[in-house]
């Protein structure tokens, strides 16, 4: 078969011109590989926000009031103080509101002796534990007369309690937080790393009215969680919410809101306009660094044909037709395209496997960049040789040899 | 029978707008197992002759029949098959394929074959053994000294068994060893009833032929056998000598 000789012809051509064989075969490969670890990075970091939804505990009766105008979790100001108990209470009297947790937060170093972490500390009330239904492994959880008498006493999640204590038992101990120092009256059953790394037990939570007076000094709350009474109530209870907080905030008709909802809802429809952006960066990052790697073969293979152009003539004074010409060139840049995917696939999968293994970027490996990523050179290989290999053949054999 | 017949050939070159006229109305026949020297000083337009009869180029104008057939009706497949079944080339600068060893380089016109040939291998094996080479098949062009890659190329432009054989200026790189033992090898195929058509501007080549054409200016000179040329030749230099 004449296709298969062509074939051989190209094969022979590609180990006869070494050099830019290699190159090529580098321009795709370097295209490839970083089309799937881009993928790769792309995957991971959806799946860290995903990871990092779901450790917030939302049940589908409930949903968060953040201080502060914005959008989920992006506030457009740090410092919005107008969210205070008073609101709390006001909210927690409505009919359909089951309960009402007043959060503040910070991220404080908290120390022990010579050990010490940093680490996000919450003060909420007692019914933080019901709403989030996470266990006290040891000890107990503050409960209404340590909030009366603002008492400095700290629940520790696991993390900071390994850095603190290590194997010893931390109950009993003092723990200092700035000037203050905390007694450890319980810890929190160890929940792990998500699959992306968030650590949902890097976190300690003291009385509410102790953080107002003792740790932070002042009034105003970072959030509110609100239960409602059922999961279809959530809606009209939020639009209940903001007319009380626009009233209580004092805002006239044409201010924005100062605090913002976050919903199990919100954030899926957040993760999904998020997710399409992400598609459509990944889409226009592959398509350049396909595009890249497809003019690199054009270039070399043009550069390559006017070195290679008394062999062409040679062929063509030989019986070698148009079309045999640009089968063998067409042949060499499909080649060359499929050996830079198959080995860019194969650093790209070894840099994924690396960032994945190391914890500073979040990297997921799926099988489609990869398919789509060896799909896709064999079709740079003949859109890219195309053109060069029908400029081959369509040279005068006449001319090609002088 | 005349194996190749032309009738008032023009060649006009254009390059950058300047339009050249390289070959200026040349009409010629050669008969089958002729042998014929194309001589002319350079610029004469010798090898733009040869890449026309060698269906490498098309005529601007002018007729062109080769072996009966009509050259300038052939689409590039059809011009394809016959350069690679009734023609052979051998050129002064060889033209070997760089990196591949002489098996392969002999080989190469057997790929472009209408049907593949049975036993190829063979053949390309007994053609470079008649021609001496049979110990050195795998040695690429570069390992091989000037008059061997020549032979090689004799050896490729034959593989195919074709009726014309044309060569340009074969022995202008080789030493006169090597050049004289190119041209017996020449003598010997026509011998053997092949049409041979040498383009050269060394007058000791071009008396190898039988009939020998003289080019000047884009036309044919003289048209002579090879005794009437060596007497003008001749009584031109004992001219110049008085």
């Amino acid at each position: 078969m004449r296709i298969f000789r062509n074939l051989t012809q190209a094969l022979h051509g590609l180990l006869l011109n070494k050099g830019n064989t290699f190159l090529m075969t580098l321009g795709v490969m370097i295209g490839i590989a970083s089309l799937t670890v881009i993928v790769a990075i792309g995957e991971g970091t959806k799946a860290k926000v995903l990871n990092r939804i779901a450790s917030l505990g939302f049940g589908p009766d409930s949903f968060s009031v953040y201080s502060g105008a914005g959008r989920l979790f992006f506030g457009r100001s740090r410092n919005t103080t107008s969210m205070t108990l008073q609101d709390a209470d006001d909210i927690r009297a409505m009919p359909n509101v089951r309960m009402v947790i007043p959060r503040q937060r910070t991220r404080m170093k908290i120390i022990h002796k010579k050990d010490f972490t940093t680490t996000r500390i919450y003060g909420v009330t007692p019914e933080w534990r019901s709403a989030r239904q996470w266990v006290i492994t040891d000890g107990i959880f503050f409960g209404d007369a340590d909030m009366e008498r603002k008492r400095k006493v700290i629940v520790l999640g696991a993390t900071p309690a390994r850095k603190l204590f290590g194997d010893k038992d931390p109950l009993g101990k003092k723990v200092r937080v700035g000037q203050v120092f905390f007694e450890v009256i319980g810890l929190l059953e160890k929940k792990g790393l998500t699959e992306s790394g968030y650590d949902p037990d890097d976190r300690t939570l003291i009385p509410l009215t102790t953080s107002m007076s003792r740790l932070l000094r002042k009034s105003h709350l970072h959030s509110l969680k609100v239960v409602a009474m059922s999961p279809e109530l959530v809606e009209e209870t939020m639009d209940g919410v903001t007319q009380v907080l626009r009233h209580n905030h004092g805002l006239s008709s044409l201010a924005d809101d100062d605090f913002r909802f976050i919903t199990p809802e919100g954030i899926m429809q957040w993760v999904t306009e998020s997710e399409q952006a992400m598609n459509r960066m990944l889409l226009l990052i592959s398509t350049v660094s396909l595009l890249v790697g497809g003019i690199v073969i054009m270039n070399i293979l043009l550069v390559s044909i006017r070195e290679r152009i008394h062999e062409i003539g040679i062929r063509r004074c030989f019986g070698a037709r148009r079309s045999d010409i640009t089968q063998q060139f067409l042949f060499e840049s499909v080649f060359v395209s499929l050996l830079g995917g198959g080995l860019g696939i194969a650093l790209g999968l070894g840099l994924s496997v690396a960032l994945q293994q190391s914890t500073f970027i979040p990297a997921k490996i799926t099988w489609e960049p990869f398919a789509l990523a060896f799909g896709f050179s064999m079709i740079v290989g003949l859109v890219f040789g195309i053109h060069p290999a029908r400029k081959a053949a369509w040279l005068n054999p006449d001319e090609t040899l002088r | 029978m005349s194996i190749i017949e032309i009738d008032s050939i023009y060649k006009t070159y254009q390059d950058e707008g300047v339009e050249t006229e390289v070959l200026k109305g040349i009409s010629m026949t050669v008969e089958e197992g002729d042998y014929i020297s194309i001589v002319g000083p350079s610029g004469a337009g010798k090898s733009t002759l040869m890449t026309i009869l060698g269906c490498l180029a098309q005529p601007t104008s002018g007729t062109y029949l080769l072996d009966g057939v009509e050259v300038e009706q052939l689409n590039d497949q059809q011009l394809s098959r016959v350069r690679n079944e009734k023609i052979g080339f051998v050129f002064q600068a060889f033209h070997l394929l760089p990196g591949v060893s002489a098996f392969d380089n002999v080989m190469m016109p057997l790929l472009y074959c209408h049907t593949s040939p049975e036993g190829a291998a063979e053949r390309v094996e007994r053609a470079l053994e008649r021609i001496g080479l049979g110990h050195r098949l795998n040695h690429t062009p570069g390992q091989l000294s000037g008059g061997e890659q020549q032979r090689v190329t004799i050896a490729r432009s034959l593989i195919n068994d074709p009726k014309i054989l044309f060569a340009d200026e074969p022995t202008g790189n080789l030493d006169s060893k090597n050049g004289a033992e190119i041209m017996a090898t020449f003598d010997q195929l026509n011998a053997e009833g092949r049409t041979i058509i040498v383009i050269t501007h060394d007058p000791s080549v071009a008396k190898h032929a039988r009939r020998i054409l003289t080019l000047r200016d884009g036309r044919i000179e003289s048209d002579q056998t090879n005794e009437n040329f060596q007497k003008s030749h001749t009584s031109s230099a004992r001219a110049a000598a008085e």
